[in-house]
């Protein structure tokens, strides 16, 4: 695969908490994975095996304590603070489980957030993209009230919206619709799901949920820090669910 | 949200809405502080400039006189031999040598701005059977004035000093009887009398000036004293009071006579002054230190509730510098809304002590002159201590780690 069209590349990525005390243990064991452009991948596995800390390091939240992690082909441990705090900002977008939106701004100020602290100052164009996104959305009607103010699908998809301000190669979403009532994650996924779709954005999804997982281009397995499979779904399975689920 | 503001601004202006009755309380004690302090400086000035006017009425800020004469022994006869006692030298009243040139020296000394030649020495009164005792100071007017409010002080009569013209205080006239135009005799102790016209009579508002000093013209002071030609010393003003003992250092050092400043001649008074301005800076950085550790106890709080949207932020891709400098606006913002409400209750704290000091006549006790020295210096240090106190909480959001942040 050329490295122009890898969105993403781990190269035996380990990490440790509590280093250099008898407390050391080692979550991520070796991690290899490549995510090409346009990917709408999963990331599955049971409890504390070590999903959410692969996505801040994947995030640029945690930094690896060995192995190499290219993004768009730069190689992130050779940044200093600054640069990959611009890298992040510029090409992964988060969507936590909660959606983690500011409460003192508006749903459009929020959208606009990643945008802002990237240029320092408001403008027309960051006001007129955030105000697309909320469109695309469905929430353009919701885009001057408090978060607040939102119930929690309409939350989450302005945490989706703030995920593609800064239009990034890259979204990462931890659970994205573990908070949700299942017409709501519905909602959520699906608009996941036509982002990839309509700009090539690539998605890692880290989910709980195995039909959710069904319903992604590649599942990727985490067991204790390794991963235990890996493999395309060839037959991705489509439409709202109606089974009902709860995390 | 404001096109023009920053990010930091927008952020540090909703943080600190979102927490408004913490901003406010905080607002408000810092106000309380500014206020404590300018309406104790603006009153220790206004007191101690009072005292200075007062004192410097009827005194001049530096005054030359000729050196002490000092015993000589003559020593001789066996070598090695040392005088075990010397008397001192009792002082007579003697003339500045070459005083013209000395007059012209200390004018042109920086700092200064009139001076004028004095004649002075002890005398008698005498009207009738009254015999006081008096200092008499010869003037030459019109310089004099310059150094010294005399005319100000003048309740009867004209400050005109002709040869024959004396003007005394209003203790003086009641003791012998006198008023304007009435004559009075002067003696002196060497014999010398002169008889000579009350032609003012002034009022220093201080009893020992007003029975004591006598102003007469310097020529008739030279005769009656002895010092024909000469002067017993020369006053100074200068800009600056609280210079003068540099300036009379300068002086002493350049002329080689003695220049008393009145900062050591009331060295007393100087030193209750400086143990107020002292109180007045210790009770300035105990309420300054208050308000920093108020304001650093609600960022500290601030920086706790919010780790998460700090956390949020900095994914987002805020700088640690934005996160950093968006704690240190809200502190220096609290610093200046609350210095500016602080000068308001100064002010009005000010207010209700005009109302309450006054003398019996309804004349204010002291005047009290605010300079907006004033409250810009207070305005600007809230400001700085208000970003200093933000220093701690805000280097320890910058310090969050997203990731820690986030999982909280």
């Amino acid at each position: 695969m050329a490295e122009a069209a890898q969105t993403l590349r781990l190269e035996g990525v380990r990490k440790s908490y509590n280093t250099g005390t008898p407390l050391e243990t080692e979550v991520l064991h070796g991690i290899d994975l490549v995510l090409a452009r346009g990917e709408f991948a999963a990331l599955i596995g049971p409890s504390g095996s070590g999903k959410s800390t692969l996505l801040n390091v994947i995030g640029l939240l945690d930094p690896p304590n060995a192995g190499r992690l290219f993004i768009e082909g730069r190689e992130a441990g050779k940044l200093d603070d600054g640069e990959m705090t611009r890298l992040r900002g510029r090409a992964i977008g988060f969507v936590f489980q909660y959606h983690y939106l500011l409460p003192a701004f508006t749903a459009l100020e929020n959208v606009m957030m990643p945008a802002l602290a990237a240029r320092g100052r408001p403008d027309d164009e960051m006001r007129a993209t955030a105000a697309g996104l909320l469109e695309e959305v469905g929430l353009a009607r919701w885009r001057d009230k408090k978060t607040g103010e939102l119930s929690g699908g309409q939350q989450q998809r302005v945490a989706v919206a703030r995920a593609l301000a800064m239009k990034p190669a890259l979204v990462l979403a931890d659970e994205p619709t573990g908070n949700l009532d299942t017409q709501s994650a519905d909602g959520v996924f699906e608009l996941l799901r036509s982002v990839n779709e309509a700009s090539g954005t690539t998605f890692l999804i880290v989910t709980h949920d195995p039909r959710l997982a069904q319903r992604c281009d590649r599942i990727v397995e985490l067991v204790d820090g390794r991963i235990v499979a890996d493999r395309p779904n060839v037959a991705p399975s489509r439409g709202p669910r109606t089974a009902s689920w709860s995390p | 949200m404001n096109r023009f503001a920053p990010f930091e601004w927008i952020a540090a202006a909703r943080f600190m809405r979102e927490g408004l009755a913490q901003t406010l309380l905080i607002v408000l004690g810092v106000a309380l502080g500014v206020g404590v302090i300018v309406f104790m400086s603006a009153l220790i000035a206004g007191l101690q400039s009072n005292i200075i006017r007062r004192t410097l009425n009827y005194m001049a800020p530096i005054e030359i006189v000729p050196p002490e004469q000092v015993a000589r022994p003559q020593r001789g006869g066996q070598p090695g031999s040392v005088a075990a006692l010397v008397q001192p030298r009792s002082q007579q009243l003697r003339s500045i040598d070459q005083w013209q040139k000395v007059l012209a020296a200390v004018e042109r000394t920086p700092g200064v701005v009139a001076v004028t030649p004095i004649v002075a020495g002890p005398g008698f009164a005498l009207r009738g059977d009254a015999n006081k005792a008096v200092n008499i100071t010869g003037i030459d007017t019109e310089s004099y004035l310059r150094v010294i409010g005399l005319a100000d002080k003048i309740v009867a009569g004209r400050l005109l000093l002709g040869t024959s013209d004396i003007v005394i205080g209003i203790e003086l006239a009641k003791d012998l009887g006198a008023g304007v135009g009435d004559k009075l005799r002067l003696t002196t102790a060497g014999g010398a009398a002169e008889t000579l016209t009350v032609a003012a009579l002034f009022d220093f508002g201080n009893k020992g000036v007003n029975e004591r000093n006598v102003y007469i013209a310097l020529r008739t002071a030279q005769n009656l004293l002895d010092l024909v030609g000469g002067v017993s010393s020369i006053e100074i003003k200068v800009e600056d009071p609280f210079a003068a003992e540099t300036i009379a250092q300068d002086i002493q050092a350049q002329t080689g006579l003695e220049a008393d400043s009145w900062i050591k001649t009331n060295a007393q008074f100087f030193t209750a002054m400086a143990a107020q301005s002292l109180s007045n800076t210790l009770i300035r950085f105990f309420v300054g230190l208050t308000a920093a550790l108020g304001i650093a106890s609600v960022l500290v709080v601030s920086v706790v509730q919010k780790s998460k949207e700090i956390g949020i932020l900095r994914a987002m891709g805020a700088s640690r510098g934005q996160v950093l400098r968006l704690f240190l606006l809200q502190g220096a913002f609290m610093g200046l809304v609350g210095s500016l409400l602080g000068c308001g209750l100064g002010m009005a704290f000010l207010a209700a002590w005009r109302g309450v000091a006054r003398n019996p006549d309804g004349t204010p006790i002291f005047v009290i002159v605010v300079e907006p020295k004033l409250f810009v210096m207070a305005a600007l240090g809230a400001t700085l201590v208000g970003t200093l106190a933000a220093v701690i909480p805000a280097r320890r959001a910058a310090r969050l780690d997203p990731a820690v942040a986030i999982r909280g």
